[in-house]
């Protein structure tokens, strides 16, 4: 094993006037910390298509997850969908991208547009064997990982984009690649490159998508711990024990609430400094302290957080604020989403008599569910937790 | 001249912003930046109370629409 990790983000546009998508992507880990995605694309659309396409997904990633051969997989999915009686014929397109233990990439694509892989901001042409599988012709490539490197599986809807509208042929694969190749540099997590190679297909289709458009981003990064200590602990003799853990432990430190922060600064000896900025009027200011990476309020701007990770899961469409505010909640949420693929969460049952006040939107229950929703959250963005409590 | 005003939860939640932005304010019109610092502190442990503001280590506790009034009688007087 090394040092990398996948970052993995998917979305998909429904085929304007469907209300299911055609498009289905499964992301699996096997025993062995492989991960396996699957991208299928069933034939026409609305609900033929989605159960084509999730019926070939979950056969796909099963079996592969299971050790068995690629042959028999194709030839279990010629076997077992249902032929369209309008077409004949029976399948659904895919793409599998199998990670192996982070070193390298096996890929297998059939109708669909080819993995596109950027390396160091640039296209690489990933070699690829041709092979023949009961009569289909099926691309097979491996490749070994390098970090920074960005895989794009797409539908076909996404080179389809336009076709006839805006543009007269669509874009096609190389414009993708084009228009991807300027962004790659930027740092965005997988989750936003999607998101925004997503955004454009939805543009030159008018908001109004011809097919279902899927996009899936794999990016190969370096893996970056991230400590979070939020509520002071029940047992006040436990400080110096909790803190020690805290701040013995690699990667950026976070601390949020008023105690809790000043209960660090105390361990650390050095003097907490708030500033009275009010970057966002709903979210308290931050604070500095020497040997702290970000010093923040805790319960007011970790729901605020919660909120960011719970659209970060839908249509991310809050990106657009935290990815660029200064108030304390989008610091966090671009550390832990953006940043951060390991967190530790070091969590305090202290309960602060003020809260306790019925007349205050906030008490000590919903502060223990804010930090497991949002741990359960990040574990949804494919991020590692761990949550310990004192 | 030292104010300082708690920025903690509680004391966010009943309006610390508004106290700060008032007494920004009215500092200003009264031309006492250079002789008043204002600046912020976490949870003072009197969260009952909030909005907790501090003067010369005498605590006070404010809400948005005392705190013209406070300014008035509290930090005038001593210019």
């Amino acid at each position: 094993m090394n040092n990398l990790c996948a970052d993995i983000g998917y979305r998909s546009l429904i085929k304007h006037g469907e209300q299911l998508c055609g498009d289905h992507i499964d992301v699996i880990e096997q025993e062995d910390g492989s991960q396996v995605i699957v991208l299928a694309d069933g034939l026409g659309s609305g609900v033929k298509a989605c159960i084509l396409s999730t019926l070939t997904s979950k056969i796909i990633s099963t079996m592969t997850a299971a050790g068995i051969s690629l042959d028999e997989c194709v030839n279990t999915i010629a076997g077992t969908l249902p032929v369209c009686s309008v077409r004949g014929v029976a399948y659904s397109t895919f793409t599998i991208i199998r990670l192996v233990n982070n070193e390298t990439a096996e890929i297998i694509c059939y109708d669909n547009p080819e993995v596109i892989l950027l390396r160091e901001g640039k296209n690489v042409e990933i070699p690829t064997t041709e092979l023949n599988i009961g009569g289909k012709k099926i691309l097979q490539s491996k490749i070994d990982l390098c970090e920074n490197d960005v895989f794009i599986a797409l539908s076909d809807g996404v080179i389809h984009a336009g076709v006839g509208m805006k543009l007269n042929f669509g874009w096609l694969r190389k414009d993708v690649i084009e228009y991807m190749e300027d962004l790659v540099d930027v740092g965005f997590t997988a989750k936003t490159l999607t998101t925004i190679l997503t955004d454009h297909c939805n543009e030159l289709y008018g908001g109004e998508p011809g097919d279902d458009t899927t996009v899936c981003t794999v990016k190969i990064r370096k893996r970056e711990p991230m400590n979070l200590l939020i509520g002071p602990p029940v047992d006040r003799n436990d400080c110096n024990k909790m803190m020690s853990l805290f701040f013995s432990k690699e990667g950026k430190h976070i601390v949020c609430g008023g105690s809790t922060s000043t209960i660090a600064a105390e361990y650390l000896q050095k003097p907490i400094k708030p500033s009275l900025d009010f970057y966002d009027p709903e979210i308290p200011p931050t604070a500095e302290i020497e040997g702290v990476d970000l010093v923040t309020e805790g319960v007011i701007t970790i729901n605020k957080v919660l909120k960011y990770a719970q659209n970060y899961l839908e249509d991310n469409e809050s990106y657009t604020q935290w990815s660029y505010k200064k108030d304390g909640a989008s610091q966090i949420a671009r550390l832990l989403f953006e940043e951060a693929t390991d967190i530790n969460f070091y969590v305090g049952r202290a309960i602060n008599p003020a809260h306790q006040n019925p007349n205050l939107p906030i008490n000590f229950n919903i502060k223990m569910q804010l930090v497991s929703e949002l741990a359960e959250c990040l574990k949804k963005m494919g991020k590692k937790i761990k949550v310990s409590y004192f | 001249m030292k104010i300082t005003v708690c920025i903690g939860s509680s004391c966010h939640l009943k309006g610390s912003r508004q106290v700060v932005e008032k007494l920004q304010a009215l500092i200003a019109q009264n031309n006492l930046s250079d002789k008043i610092e204002l600046s912020g502190t976490f949870c003072m442990s009197n969260c009952q109370k909030g909005v907790c503001v501090t003067l010369d280590g005498q605590v006070y506790s404010l809400a948005p629409d005392t705190t013209e009034s406070f300014f008035e009688t509290e930090v005038l007087p001593k210019f």
